[in-house]
């Protein structure tokens, strides 16, 4: 906690200190230093419903052990015991897979939301939560236009559950859980830049067997997790009428003008006040 | 568009609410400030004994008579009528003779009452005709009243009024009333210095001080004459 | 005069200590209707609550993932919130337009709207699902400041304190503490300013919350310019909650009030009816604006088109009719009726938001539980209570005792 109230006097000084020093001193991004964002890219051609994937996330983040594929319907979604689902779709290319869960946005209406910071954009990538800080209100759920965080309402300290993209584990492995374990290697953990720059070459190279679009390059403002599909994404119940910037960017209007709207209201009322008061009529004097 | 790396676009949002904080803190200060510097010029002029135009009570409810009386019509049909907080400010604490009786009839420009100090004497004239209905007792019971309340417990008379649109509407209202307040002040400076360069008086208390300030009840210190000269130059010229 | 007499009896010669807990003992009858409907569903409720913290929200509530917000929050705290709006336009009316004939009831406006902020405040902590962490974003442990949620939990805290300030004289009044009745008259101005511009912010900050669901609220009802609607929606809300309660404790509290205030009652509807009339006018044309711009002419032949003209047509052209001929003719009663309507307009417009429209594609809709029902209302009796309780002690409707006036 003091380390947060430090690093925000922090920002407060050396934003003063620009200020007073350089005006010209606009931050460059430069490209070799600053760290990128880590994705995955999902293809669901090479998708074979072993579900391993979620099996391991279960397993790695001490949720309850995914029933076998006999006992489950075809579409699922995901919830407070499940961080994710691979769906199976019937379609005129036959059964198509589609692997579900947290597309860790670039920039996520989730952590717009959060008014505590509990859910978190992490600069390199995955959107996490904190349980330390959350407070249970619910609004990253009502923002997410994709429905990932889900709540445990049975209980009386409840989590936020979703995909983290494996954040603690990644400290110590090169990627997360579900990539590291597919057998086929549908998942590919790696730069979102240069997963982009893979799914276009695949695309290009086997123009008959993948749908020309990559869901997640630019809906919701640009995804980490990206999906390359042999059918149209909505026939595998995604969501193809996402708006193509980012959520939070709704809500810049309203924000961007709270300060101007503290300045100018106040001023505005005391100059009325002001105009009104010379309206004054002696107010009747009693003889009593 | 593409974007790979981190970026917040309510980045400098914190940054923003502190200086809202700053402001309205600053505000408070700032509008009191504002606000407050005409107050102090005005009690230094009290303080020191100065007559300036700051210190005047004018209320913007009451019609002003050229001769410096007021007028106020209430709820019940009568109007309140008496001496405007210049005058006094100007003669100081004054007796009220030759006072008109309730009952009798008044008609706007007869004399309504002679203001006494120490044998010197004002006539008013009366700004309204009508019926007197009453006097106000206080007047020389309380010598004083006029000065400390001249518009609530310093009334003269309460005159049912006869024609009290056409009266008032050559009487200043308002706004105009104070700004006439500022320039009969200068009018009456001038009339000091004619005035006692005429009479070639020397004053034995000094009444102009530091270019051109006001003592506080001038005429008080003034003879016979200059009260003489007040009335007929000065209140009742038309 | 008698009230004098009164304040200056509890005063007089007993510490402060013994004249509270004199004051806290019970006054007037005990088995009116209003208690005997309400303490059931108050002790019911409570109950509720505390199952709802022994078990979680899901319990007690039928909020589901897709669903995360239900009638706590779309009812006690988006809704309740917009006729709290009373009390800023009513401080505006008076302190900056110095409007004197809606002096008497400014008091009363001021408490209710503390009232139900703190309430509803607490009905948002009842649907936190961690509610001890609710202190993070304040003690700086960690400012989400993007988030629009943050403002307006922020300008609650911010408004509740400085409609305290507001209304503190009439505590220093009954309390007879003189000094701290000069202080805080002083202060009133600011407070009031204050008070405006949170207001205006966090009225259209609560629609502002939804601006991030633009695919989940159904198109009727979303726009870009839901703050704006909610805030202008707040205004007329506010008033005809003060004409509704007003007629209330006029009854119930007849005998508190003096006699020119009794008089002026009828004067201070009526110049309400008229702004309501005038607000709900440029309300009307202003969605009318959002649907052309929105370009929604083909969802109204559908189940909820009709329901979207339903509360367009019936609760805010037909109360803003209403408002208008009854000015004109002076018709106390219609006047009432209005209010009523635009009150019930008011809640459908919120709830329609909040949840009706959201998710309306879903094949469950959210129905709330009756438990949830019964702890909503036991929340808003709750605050009948306290407001009864502040009513019959305090110089709100009563006049001030005369050494008060000198500040006011």
């Amino acid at each position: 906690m003091g380390i947060r109230r430090r690093g925000f006097l922090k920002l407060l000084g050396m934003t003063g200190m620009t200020l007073a020093v350089g005006a010209n001193a606009v931050a460059v991004p430069d490209i070799d230093k600053e760290e990128e964002f880590n994705g995955i890219l999902y293809d669901s051609t090479r998708c074979v419903d072993c579900r391993t994937c979620e099996e391991v996330c279960a397993e790695s983040h001490k949720l309850p052990v995914p029933l076998p594929s006999d006992k489950i319907a075809a579409i699922r979604k995901t919830d407070e015991t499940c961080n994710t689902v691979v769906n199976t779709y019937q379609t005129k290319k036959g059964e198509v897979y589609i692997k579900r869960q947290c597309m860790h946005c670039n920039e996520p209406a989730c952590a717009a939301a959060c008014l505590t910071k509990a859910m978190l954009k992490t600069k390199s990538g995955p959107v996490t939560w904190d349980a330390d800080k959350c407070m249970g209100c619910r609004y990253c759920m009502i923002s997410c236009p994709f429905d990932s965080p889900k709540f445990e309402y049975h209980s009386a300290n409840p989590k936020i559950q979703k995909c983290d993209m494996c954040f603690e584990r990644l400290k110590t492995e090169k990627s997360p859980a579900c990539a590291a374990n597919c057998p086929n290697e549908a998942l590919l953990y790696g730069k979102r830049r240069e997963l982009i720059q893979v799914a276009r070459r695949r695309i290009y190279e086997k123009p008959d067997l993948y749908v020309e679009h990559i869901y997640g390059e630019h809906e919701a403002g640009g995804t980490g997790w990206l999906y390359l599909s042999p059918v149209s994404f909505d026939q595998l119940g995604m969501n193809i009428s996402l708006q193509q910037t980012s959520y939070p960017s709704l809500t810049k209007g309203f924000l961007y003008t709270v300060p101007s709207v503290f300045v100018l209201v106040p001023t505005l009322l005391l100059g009325i006040y002001q105009a009104s008061k010379n309206n004054h009529l002696n107010p009747e004097k009693e003889d009593e | 568009m593409d974007v790979f790396s981190y970026s917040d676009i309510f980045a400098t949002k914190g940054i923003e609410y502190l200086i809202i904080i700053t402001f309205l803190a600053l505000l408070v200060p700032f509008w009191l400030l504002l606000n407050r510097q005409v107050r102090i010029s005005s009690q230094v002029n009290k303080a020191l004994g100065y007559l300036s135009a700051n210190i005047l009570r004018i209320p913007h409810g009451l019609f002003y008579s050229k001769n410096h009386t007021w007028m106020y019509m209430e709820k019940s049909g009568a109007a309140k009528v008496g001496l405007d907080d210049l005058l006094l400010h100007i003669t100081g604490e004054v007796k009220f003779s030759n006072l008109i009786s309730p009952g009798e009839f008044i008609r706007k420009g007869d004399l309504m009452t002679q203001i006494v100090q120490k044998g010197k004497v004002i006539r008013i004239f009366s700004p309204l005709s009508g019926k007197i209905l009453a006097i106000n007792h206080t007047l020389n019971e309380r010598p004083g009243t006029p000065n400390d309340d001249p518009y609530g417990k310093g009334w003269i008379y309460k005159i049912k009024p006869l024609n009290w649109v056409e009266e008032v509407k050559k009487c200043y209202f308002a706004e105009e009333a104070t700004n006439w307040s500022a320039k009969e002040i200068e009018r009456f400076k001038d009339f000091m210095a004619l005035s006692m360069k005429n009479c070639s008086f020397e004053p034995s208390v000094v009444v102009m001080q530091d270019g051109g300030e006001l003592c506080d009840h001038s005429l008080s210190e003034m003879p016979g004459e200059i009260w003489k000269d007040f009335d007929t130059d000065f209140l009742n010229s038309n | 005069m008698n009230n004098n007499l009164q304040i200056a009896l509890d005063n007089d010669g007993k510490s402060i200590w013994k004249f509270l807990i004199s004051e806290l003992k019970p006054k007037g009858k005990f088995l009116t209707p209003f208690n005997v409907i309400s303490i059931p569903i108050i002790i019911i409720g409570l109950g509720l609550i505390i199952l709802r913290f022994w078990k979680g929200i899901g319990e007690v509530s039928n909020v589901t993932q897709d669903i995360p917000w239900g009638l706590w929050k779309g009812f006690n705290v988006v809704t309740g919130v917009a006729f709290a709006g009373g009390a800023y336009v009513l401080t505006f009316m008076v302190y900056i337009l110095n409007m004197r004939k809606y002096r008497s009831i400014i008091r009363v406006t001021v408490l209710n709207g503390f009232l139900a902020y703190a309430f509803y405040a607490g009905a948002l902590v009842l649907d936190l699902g961690r509610p001890w962490h609710i202190f993070n974003p304040i003690i700086g442990n960690s400012f989400g400041a993007s988030s629009v949620l943050f403002l307006v939990a922020w300008h609650f805290l911010l408004y509740m304190i400085a409609q305290l300030i507001e209304f503190s004289p009439a505590i220093a009044e009954w309390l007879g503490i003189r000094r701290a009745h000069r202080i805080l008259s002083g202060m009133t101005m600011a407070a009031v300013i204050f008070g405006i511009t949170l207001s205006m912010l966090h009225q259209s900050g609560l629609g502002a919350l939804f601006l991030m669901a633009k695919e989940k609220i159904h198109p009727l009802w979303y726009s870009e310019f839901i703050p704006v609607l909610f805030l202008v929606s707040s205004i007329f809300a506010g008033l005809s909650m003060v004409i509704f309660e007003g007629s209330i404790s006029h009854k119930v509290f007849f005998d508190q009030i003096s006699e020119k205030n009794k008089n002026a009652q009828n004067g201070i509807i009526r110049g309400l009816s008229k702004i309501c009339a005038g607000t709900m006018f440029a309300y009307f044309f202003l969605q009318l604006l959002v649907f052309v711009h929105k370009q929604r002419w083909d969802m109204l032949d559908t189940a909820l088109g009709h329901w979207f003209l339903l509360e367009m047509l019936g609760f805010v052209l037909l109360p803003m009719i209403l408002f208008f001929v009854s000015y004109r003719k002076n018709n106390i009663a219609m006047i009432k009726t209005a209010a009523i309507l635009t009150i019930l307009g008011v809640i459908l417009n919120r709830l329609n938001v909040s949840i009706i429209s959201f998710r309306w594609d879903m094949a469950v809709r959210y129905v709330p539980s009756w438990m949830e029902v019964v702890v909503a209302l036991a929340v808003i009796f709750s605050q009948i209570w306290i407001f009864r309780w502040v009513i019959n002690r305090m110089p709100v409707l009563r006049d001030s005792p005369s050494w008060a006036n000198e500040h006011n």
